[in-house]
Parts: C-alpha cells; sequence; structure tokens
C-alpha cells in the first residue's frame, strides 16, 4: 500500500446523488478487484474508503453515493483538483477460469462488481450480471462492460424486472459455480445465508478509521473454532466467504 | 538533512528519533506501508498486551467527530504466549526500538506478564494504567495515585527493563498520578491516553462510548504534560493530537522529551516526515543544538535537569 496525489480528471454526476470519479493512477503498484482506495478529503478526519470501479494504467475510477459530510465535499471537487489516496487497500476476489458465475449488486455495489467483471471476463468466465437499483436512472449502463449477461431490476419496475434483485436472482436456475456480491448488507447477508453448497464472496461496507489494518476499528466476526474471532475489513477484507461471517 | 540533530535519550535508552508510535494505533509495525520511512520511526509501542487472549469489543468500535474519533477497540490482542512466539520476533527484524505495552486487570496479572517479559529483549514496558478494568470493581488505575504507586512499586521490584507509565487525562489533578508514579519508581510517563466520550450514530441509532483521539485532544495532552513537567524529574512522552508537524514542536516547548503519534497518521499520511522536517526546522531556526534545549522552553518550570 502507498500513498500518493492524485488530479482528478473527472468528477461526475451520474444521476441523483451518483458520482463517478477518475483520478489519476500514480501508483506503482497493482490494483485487483475488490481492492478499495482510502481518500483525504480535507474538511473531515478519517478517510473516506471507496472500491475500485475502473483500472487501467491511466486512471482509477470509483461510483459514489453522496451520503453524508465527507461525499457532499468530494462532490464539489473539481477536474484538476488533487486527492491524497491510499491505496491498493484490502484484499481482492478470489479469480478462477471458465467458470459459470453469478455478480449480485444492489446500489453501489455496483462499483466492485465493475473491475470484478471485467477481469473474470478476461478468464473466460460466463457471467450472469444482476443489478438492482431504485429506478432506472441509477442503472448506469454506459459504465458497464460489454459481452456479459445482464440481468436488471429496479423497485419501481422503470427498468428490468420489477423487485428485489436478491428475489429475481432466485427465479433463475442456479447453476452457478461462484457467486459474488456487493452492496447493502441486507442484500450481502440474504447472498451469504443463500447457499452452502457453492463459494459465494461478498464485499463488505464497515466503518473504518485507518484502512491499513493497524487499529481494528472495522472488525468483522468470522467463524473459527470457538465462538469466531474479530477479522479487519481493511485488511483481511473487505472480501469475505459469505458463510464465515457471523453477522451481529 | 539534520535528523542526527534528533537523537534523543529516554533515561538510558537512545533513540534515532523522537518519534514513538504509540499503542494501539499503530498494530504491530508488521503491515506493509510503503509510504512510511521506518529509519525515522525512533521506536514502537505495540498495541497492549494481555495476559490471556482478548477479543475485544463488538461493533460499534469507531466513530468519527470533529478533527477526531472515538474507539472502543477493547485491546482485542492474542494474548503474550502467542505474541513472544508468532509476533516479537517480527517486531525486532523491522524496529531498532520496541515498547511493549501491557496491561492486567489484576495484580497479579501485571506480575505474570512481567515475568514472562523479562526473559525477552525489548528495550522498554509501557504499563497501560488508563484500562477501565482493573479488579472486580473495573477501576482505572492511573485515576488513583495510591493504586498507581502500589502497582508501579510491585512492577518495578520484578524487573529490570525500563518502565513507562501511560496516564489516562480523566483525573482531577494529573500531578499527583505522575508523581506518585515517579515515587514508585518509574522510569518514563506517556500521556495522554484518549480522553472519555461517547457519539451517537442517528443513522444506526446506537451510540459508541469510548476514547476521543485526534486533533480535538491536543490542549488537554498538552496542559497534561505541561503540569506534569512542573513535578517531575523523568522524561515524558507527550501524546495526543498531534496531525502535523508543528504540533511536534509544541509538545516538546511544554515539556515533552519525546512525542508519541496515534490517530494522527489515519488523517495525515506524511506526519512522521512532517514531524521530522518541522523539528530539525525549528531546531535551526533557534539555533539549538538538540531537543533536550528546547524541552520545557515554554514552561515556566524549565531548565531543570533531567
Ligand atoms: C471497503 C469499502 C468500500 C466502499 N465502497 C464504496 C463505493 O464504491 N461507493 C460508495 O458510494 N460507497 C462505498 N463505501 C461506503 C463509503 O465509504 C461511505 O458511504 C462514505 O465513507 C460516507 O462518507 P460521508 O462522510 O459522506 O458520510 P457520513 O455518514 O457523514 O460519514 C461518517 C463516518 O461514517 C463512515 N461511513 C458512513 N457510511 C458508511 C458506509 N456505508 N460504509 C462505510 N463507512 C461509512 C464514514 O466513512 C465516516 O467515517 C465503501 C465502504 C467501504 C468500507
Ligand atoms: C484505535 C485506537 C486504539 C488504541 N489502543 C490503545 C491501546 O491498546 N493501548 C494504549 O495504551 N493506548 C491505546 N490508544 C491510545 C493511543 O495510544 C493514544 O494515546 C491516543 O489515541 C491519543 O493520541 P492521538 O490523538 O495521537 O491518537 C488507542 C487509540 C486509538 C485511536
Amino acid at each position: 500500500m502507498n500513498s500518493e496525489i492524485c488530479k482528478i480528471l473527472k468528477n461526475k454526476n451520474l444521476s441523483d446523488d451518483f458520482y463517478l470519479l477518475k483520478i489519476e493512477n500514480n501508483f506503482k503498484e497493482v490494483f485487483l478487484p475488490g481492492n478499495f482506495i482510502h481518500i483525504k478529503i480535507e474538511g473531515v478526519f478519517l478517510r473516506r474508503p471507496f472500491s475500485v470501479a475502473i483500472y487501467t494504467k491511466k486512471f482509477i475510477g470509483i461510483i459514489y453515493k453522496k451520503i453524508g459530510l465527507g461525499t457532499e465535499i468530494l462532490s464539489k471537487k473539481r477536474k484538476g483538483e488533487s486527492l491524497n489516496i491510499l491505496g491498493p487497500c484490502g484484499n481482492s476476489f478470489p479469480i478462477f477460469e471458465n467458470k459459470k458465475v453469478a455478480l449480485i449488486s444492489g446500489g453501489t455495489g455496483i462499483a466492485p462488481l465493475i473491475f470484478l467483471s471485467s477481469e473474470l471476463k478476461k478468464r473466460k468466465n460466463k457471467i450472469y450480471f444482476f443489478y438492482g437499483a431504485r429506478n432506472k436512472k441509477l442503472i448506469f449502463s454506459e459504465i458497464l462492460p460489454s459481452g456479459i449477461d445482464y440481468i436488471f431490476s429496479t423497485d419501481d419496475g422503470s427498468f428490468g424486472q420489477k423487485g428485489n434483485i436478491f428475489d429475481i436472482f432466485k427465479t433463475y436456475k442456479d447453476d452457478y459455480e461462484i457467486i459474488y456480491a456487493a452492496g447493502p448488507e441486507q442484500l450481502l447477508k440474504k447472498v451469504s445465508l443463500y447457499s452452502s453448497k457453492k463459494p459465494v464472496y461478498i464485499s463488505l461496507e464497515n466503518y473504518m478509521a485507518c484502512g491499513m489494518g493497524l487499529c481494528y476499528g472495522c472488525v468483522v466476526k468470522i467463524k473459527e473454532e470457538g465462538d469466531g474471532k474479530y477479522k479487519r475489513v481493511c485488511k483481511d477484507g473487505p472480501i469475505f466467504e459469505g458463510e464465515k461471517i457471523i453477522w451481529e | 538533512m539534520g535528523i542526527e540533530k534528533l537523537r534523543i535519550k529516554l533515561g538510558h535508552i537512545e533513540l534515532k528519533t523522537p518519534i514513538i508510535m504509540a499503542s494501539g494505533t499503530f498494530g504491530y509495525g508488521l503491515e506493509k506501508i510503503n509510504f512510511i520511512d521506518y529509519k525515522k520511526i525512533g521506536a514502537i509501542t505495540t498495541k497492549t498486551i494481555t495476559y490471556y487472549p482478548w477479543e475485544g469489543n463488538p461493533q460499534p468500535r469507531i466513530y468519527e467527530t470533529y478533527s477526531g474519533m472515538i474507539n472502543s477497540i477493547g485491546l482485542q490482542n492474542p494474548g503474550v504466549f502467542y505474541f513472544i512466539k508468532n509476533i516479537l520476533p517480527k517486531i525486532r527484524k523491522k524496529f531498532n526500538k520496541i515498547f511493549v505495552s501491557i496491561s492486567g486487570r489484576t495484580e497479579n496479572e501485571f506480575i505474570q506478564l512481567i515475568k514472562i517479559m523479562n526473559k525477552e529483549k525489548i528495550d522498554a514496558l509501557e504499563l497501560n494504567l488508563s484500562c477501565p478494568n482493573f479488579e472486580k470493581e473495573q477501576k482505572m488505575i492511573s485515576q488513583s495515585s495510591d493504586l498507581t504507586y502500589k502497582i508501579v512499586k510491585k512492577i518495578k521490584n520484578e524487573t529490570s527493563i525500563p518502565l513507562i507509565a501511560k496516564l489516562s487525562p480523566n483525573v482531577t489533578n494529573i500531578k499527583e498520578i505522575a508523581i506518585a508514579a515517579e515515587e514508585a519508581g518509574i522510569d518514563m510517563i506517556s500521556v495522554i491516553n484518549t480522553v472519555k466520550g461517547l457519539c451517537v450514530d442517528l443513522k444506526k441509532m446506537k451510540i459508541i462510548d469510548g476514547g476521543l483521539s485526534g486533533g480535538c485532544i491536543k490542549p488537554i495532552g498538552l496542559k497534561c504534560v505541561y503540569d506534569i513537567y512542573k513535578v517531575v524529574k523523568i522524561p515524558i512522552i507527550g501524546i495526543g493530537g498531534i496531525i502535523k508537524g508543528t504540533d511536534a514542536i509544541e509538545y516538546f516547548l511544554v515539556g515533552a522529551s519525546a512525542i508519541g503519534i496515534g490517530s494522527g497518521l489515519f488523517t495525515n499520511s506524511q506526519i512522521i516526515d512532517e514531524v521530522i522536517k518541522s523539528l530539525i526546522n525549528f531546531l535551526n531556526k533557534t539555533k539549538s543544538k538538540n531537543l533536550k534545549e528546547i524541552t520545557g522552553l515554554l514552561n515556566e518550570k524549565k531548565g531543570k535537569n533531567r
């Protein structure tokens, strides 16, 4: 992990409270799907973690939702301004070859799964991408990789099927070998408890402080011998096997 | 560069720089962090180690506030035996000077820990006297000068490893506590541990009851160092809210002989470099030969022989 000053190349409102931020990639370290960056935003004390959604040699892209003071300040940053970024942070999604896989995304969970899907594609996996959002405006088709089967759902039925993405997912024939999920905790919990016969990998979003594995603030309880053990989401995660999580 | 000017002596311990990584905010120093220049770190203080493994507190453990954060980690650690076998050897490979922070829930637990640590090559033991869970009554040792005296005295009799007392700012009169520790034979004092505080998470409808750290507690830390310097002769490690380089200078001027960096690293990744730079600049500007010359410069009790 390193700390770099990166220029903002683009900070664009996608719709409603969602934004796409592109920054120069000044890191010599390689980023993998599931990794996040920890952004210093002047005006708030702690850094803010965001999953990497788009990754090239030239730039790094994140998709974020404005929910509080930090993201509010971030949304006002303009092209040409600089940000102090820590990265790559955390572990990454295990990636296999030639598998049939399902990706399930709700809300901002789309971010890590976009990066993941482009890597899965390179490794010749057959991908079914379940993408749920509140409404049509929050389906960001323009940034989705091509050559993948998407199944969309919206809460109001304005795009794709109407309903919760997990309910839609369950109506499909489940012969996937691996499931990946990101988004609201409720969704991750449901996906994790859904199947123990195949690996389910989820991306957790706990409140965190250091983002470097130093402070043990962001821990989640993982099944181990005894009563389980607290593991750090920022270092041992954010990607965990769903069935190992002890949901509090 | 002038970094040799920043060499200090804490009692008999020689440090290349006065920067000490504070307990619990740097783990065991083993994470691979490329932007840190480890040569600039004088010593690492480990996360507090206890005799038995501690699982730590359930979530929520952290919450942000204005220029700071609350934590309620609860001393999550794998216990002293695991620490010595699996962690300490790795720390030794990476750090020149190692301060091991320990805490006990009873006097006996402290003594057991000391007996085990006596066999290890470490540079100092930091007694975390600011945990709110001593004995059945859940006391905090450093909130009582009698208890502080008693525990430090007992430990001092058991070991020749230099001892640091880490004190809580949550007391009526910090001077009394520092004096008690000094009289009992402590070698150094580090202040401050976190300040008791509480945050309310309106989104999750939960409270986070814990310890406040970060920029917002700097004036409290400075005041404690200032007061303690007036009444003891032993060196003081100033900790609390050092989030930019010049904050460290302030600690020296009121009486610190070294400084601890805690959550400042979370908000400012360049903090170590900044502190080094600020201190060198300040020494040069004031034509001071070393940090000892500026320790306590703005304290009414400056010039004591320490
Ligand atoms: C590994 C990881 C990846 C993430 N990826 C994304 C992403 O790709 N897109 C996106 O929009 N969001 C993502 N989040 C959530 C994002 O970090 C928070 O929405 C953001 O920190 C909110 O900051 P704020 O100041 O606007 O909100 P506030 O509520 O004012 O923040 C107060 C504190 O709570 C923390 N916090 C608040 N909400 C969350 C949350 N949902 N998760 C974690 N911490 C939170 C903040 O970091 C801050 O410390 C991710 C979180 C983690 C841990
Ligand atoms: C997440 C976190 C964990 C901490 N854990 C310990 C600990 O285990 N033992 C200890 O003596 N102090 C602990 N502290 C206190 C720090 O060492 C330091 O005294 C305090 O944070 C004030 O300094 P700061 O404002 O620079 O962070 C912890 C602080 C934080 C933020």
